[in-house]
């Protein structure tokens, strides 16, 4: 092993964050503009706001096969390619190639990976609502998994903190279920899904709204100071946007953090462990392997921010190994790495609409509409399952594409392709999974990647009650279309993983006791306390809504705490 | 048996109740020989070269507007099987085109020809009732055919109001004979 033995000094700041994505992004602004001299370790690639979204402006038939993925993609991303376009030559290049970066399934996981710049918030599809009150008290309640150490009234003003910088588009609903956030204008819902709404609401009384999206409908100071304009509804978020349309780190995090002039950032290196010194007793810094060269170098901080993903967080936890932690950085409790979780995905009904045939959009809306969960809520009380889920969907009117399944072909047949298509409309559910300590994910004893790192084994499956509501998740949308009076209404339940919702989480949770959890409520590691992970391996539940907006809630409100602490010298 | 005695036998069958055999099957029935295809270099034959191009330019034919030919779809379809599809694709591919071939395709008129066609649909119709991995020739065909023509410059700008950044997003109402948008 080469080590790169610079002077100690330069290598030394106030905080390292590892991970550049969601969670690291919005660490690193937090630390910067709260006054941190900053190293933020990235291990894949560098990308360039706007100037490195290569594909973003090219129009449909510069795209050599036209969004479908090629043979050499999917083999290339085997992975990444089991999710809906992600195989796509529009995106495929920002997505990790998981044929050299392998993993080992045990059971079979879905992980959808981008090792560079941003990570992950380059390709979200940017819903983001709030957890409820119930989300933090189930756990507790039902007796399933441990307590949460924080509520809703904990978390509450950052998110407030967070959705005014990221800019959330939404309509506020006065709902307990779903609690109404700092909204920018909402985008608006098309005609049919406005009369679907109503119905719902007469005979379900179940609300359904447009989506809340962190797309920019009416850009405020916070984002144009950064560069961030308007959305131009292209719905080509996921190329990136030049526009900063949409929250990435990329677009705000880290152009933020970079106006401080407290940033260095560092690429294609990968944090592979924790350096723990056991004789001042606390974890002192991290030590990178450059992904280029094989290159070796340690960096020095006061505090650690880990935001790796919750896998690779937790991956990096086990692979540090110290004479206080044998079994992996802050795992007295052996919790690092199980209860991992994810969100069901892949299930629902779609049909076709009579009617509304003059109604039509101009422009693209991405987004969607949102049905919030109405399962074991209220009064409902359902015997099979605990928890429930909600629904992301839409309608739109049909493109060309109809004529592939279509009779016909010739002049008339080409014409009638030029104009919109009947109404169809989709609805899927995104469902809550429990924390299971055997659903796990953890190091290869043997296999290591090139870089001499081990491999990552998954070891996890959905459970009987998370099959449960899978079940209604179809059930219930074929209903709810039929009675909205849609026609061919055609349930689907497309066979998945865990891992297919990108919504991985669990790995190192928080919690009240050291013995069941691995950090505390304000996301430190229990027994090293200038370590925090709040990326999704900090959570205690999963809830069904999309998870983002709060990591980054929990990520703003640990740095709050660790910069007081700081000052404080208790840490 | 002469192929215009085939197609009308193949007709009359439809129009009964027999159970569909495939033109492939038909093919044997003739005890013609299937040519074999060699999936690991995926390429066809200047003669399937053209009936894929005589065929997508039945689906999208030159009318006041360009056709399936003249924004590049048949070089298109080759490349997309090519580079996207996996052998067990390419085999069903071949299957429906080479009874083409045998057919003569290229040899027959045009009210042939679309008889041909119109039969070819009414079989994938019926083969798409059994769930399989691949999808049958005709179907490919307009799959390919109509993406390779609608997300073509010329394909999209003849037949669609192309508009590249929106700018907005608003509930609107149609025109009559408003085209669609494409973006
Ligand atoms: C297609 C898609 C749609 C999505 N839609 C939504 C949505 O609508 N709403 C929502 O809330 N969420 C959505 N998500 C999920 C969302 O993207 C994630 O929740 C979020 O990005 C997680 O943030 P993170 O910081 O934990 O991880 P990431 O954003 O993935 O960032 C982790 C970063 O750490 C880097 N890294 C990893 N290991 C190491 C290491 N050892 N050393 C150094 N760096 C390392 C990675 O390269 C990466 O850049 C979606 C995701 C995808 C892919
Ligand atoms: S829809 Fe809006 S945010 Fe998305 S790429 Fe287009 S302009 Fe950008």
């Amino acid at each position: 092993m080469y080590l790169n033995i610079k002077s100690t000094k330069e290598n030394t700041f106030d905080a390292i964050v590892v991970g550049s994505g969601m969670t690291g992004g919005f660490a690193a602004k937090e630390l910067t503009e709260k006054g941190m001299k900053v190293l933020m370790i990235e291990r894949g690639k560098e990308i360039k706001h706007v100037q490195d979204y290569d594909t973003a402006m090219k129009q449909p038939w510069e795209i050599e096969h036209r969004g479908k993925t090629t043979l050499v993609s999917a083999e290339e991303r085997w992975a990444n390619s089991r999710f809906w376009g992600l195989g796509s030559e529009e995106v495929v290049n920002h997505l990790t190639n998981d044929k050299e970066n392998p993993y080992v399934e045990k059971r079979p996981f879905d992980w959808i990976r981008a090792y560079h710049t941003g990570g992950k918030s380059m390709h979200w599809g940017r819903q983001s609502y709030r957890w409820n009150k119930q989300d933090f008290e189930a756990n507790a309640k039902e007796g399933i998994g441990i307590d949460w150490p924080i509520r809703y009234e904990d978390l509450e003003p950052w998110y407030t903190h967070v959705e005014k910088f990221v800019g959330v588009s939404g309509q506020k609903e006065g709902l307990d279920v779903l609690p109404d956030g700092h909204f920018l204008p909402p985008m608006p819902l098309f005609a049919p899904e406005a009369y679907f709404k109503k119905v719902m609401f007469d005979k379900f009384n179940r609300p359904v709204t447009v989506g809340r999206v962190a797309n920019l409908t009416q850009p405020q100071a916070i984002h144009t100071e950064l560069g961030r304009a308007s959305c131009q509804y292209r719905n080509k978020c996921a190329r990136g946007c030049p526009y900063g349309g949409y929250y990435s780190s990329l677009s705000g995090a880290i152009p933020a953090a970079v106006r401080t002039k407290r940033l260095t950032m560092l690429h294609d290196s990968i944090v592979a462990e924790i350096i723990y010194d056991d004789k001042k007793n606390k974890a002192v810094g991290v030590r990178v392997i450059n992904q280029l060269t094989n290159a070796v170098t340690d960096y020095f901080s006061k505090i650690i921010f880990l935001n790796a993903g919750s896998i690779n967080t937790a991956a990096l936890m086990l692979n540090s190994k110290s004479s206080r932690f044998p079994n992996g950085f802050g795992n007295d409790s052996d919790q690092v790495g199980r209860n991992l979780m994810d969100h069901q995905l892949g299930a629902g009904a779609t049909a076709m609409i009579e009617g509304f045939e003059d109604d039509y959009v101009y422009g693209q809306r991405p987004n969607a509409l949102y049905i919030p969960r109405f399962r074991n809520w209220g009064n409902d009380k359902q015997t099979a399952y605990l928890r429930g889920f909600g629904y992301q969907g839409g309608a739109s009117r049909e493109g060309w594409n109809r004529g592939v399944a279509a009779d016909g072909f010739g002049g008339d047949f080409k014409e009638n392709l030029t104009k919109p298509g009947a109404w169809t409309i989709s609805i899927g559910g995104f469902g809550e999974v429990l924390p299971d300590p055997n659903n796990r994910m953890y190091l290869d004893p043997d296999k290591k990647d090139k870089w001499g790192v081990p491999l990552i084994v998954f070891d996890a499956a959905f459970s009987d009650n998370d099959r449960a509501i899978r079940k209604d998740i179809v059930a219930s949308a074929v209903e709810m279309l039929e009675t909205a009076g849609f026609k061919n209404v055609t349930p689907y339940d497309r066979p998945t993983h865990l891992g297919l919702g990108i919504h991985d989480m669990g790995t190192a949770r928080m919690g009240r006791d050291p013995k069941t959890s691995v950090l505390n409520s304000f996301n430190q590691v229990h027994d090293s306390k200038n370590v925090f992970v709040t990326d999704g391996a900090a959570m205690a539940s999963a809830s069904c809504v999309n998870p983002s907006i709060t990591y980054m809630a929990l990520t703003a409100r640990a740095v709050d705490y660790a910069v007081k602490s700081l000052k404080k010298k208790e840490l | 048996m002469n192929r215009r005695e085939v197609i009308k036998s193949v007709a009359l069958m439809f129009g009964g109740t027999l159970s569909t055999p495939t033109l492939m099957a038909m093919n044997h029935w003739e005890q013609a020989t299937t040519p074999t295809t060699n999936v690991a270099a995926f390429g066809l034959t200047v003669t399937q070269q053209k009936i894929v191009a005589e065929v997508a330019e039945m689906i999208i034919p030159k009318t006041n507007t360009v056709g399936a030919k003249d924004v590049g779809v048949p070089a298109f379809i080759e490349m997309m099987l090519k580079d996207c599809y996996l052998s067990s694709d390419h085999q069903r591919f071949m299957e429906g085109l080479t009874s083409l071939e045998q057919l003569k395709f290229l040899e027959l008129n045009e009210a042939e020809r679309r008889g041909a066609i119109k039969m070819l649909e009414q079989q994938t119709k019926e083969q798409m009732k059994t769930p399989s991995k691949t999808v049958p020739f005709w179907r490919l065909m307009k799959e390919l055919t109509l993406l390779g023509y609608f997300t073509s410059e010329a394909g999209i700008k003849a037949s669609f109001e192309y508009i590249q950044i929106p700018g907005k997003l608003e509930n609107i109402k149609l025109k009559p004979n408003q085209k669609s948008y494409a973006y």
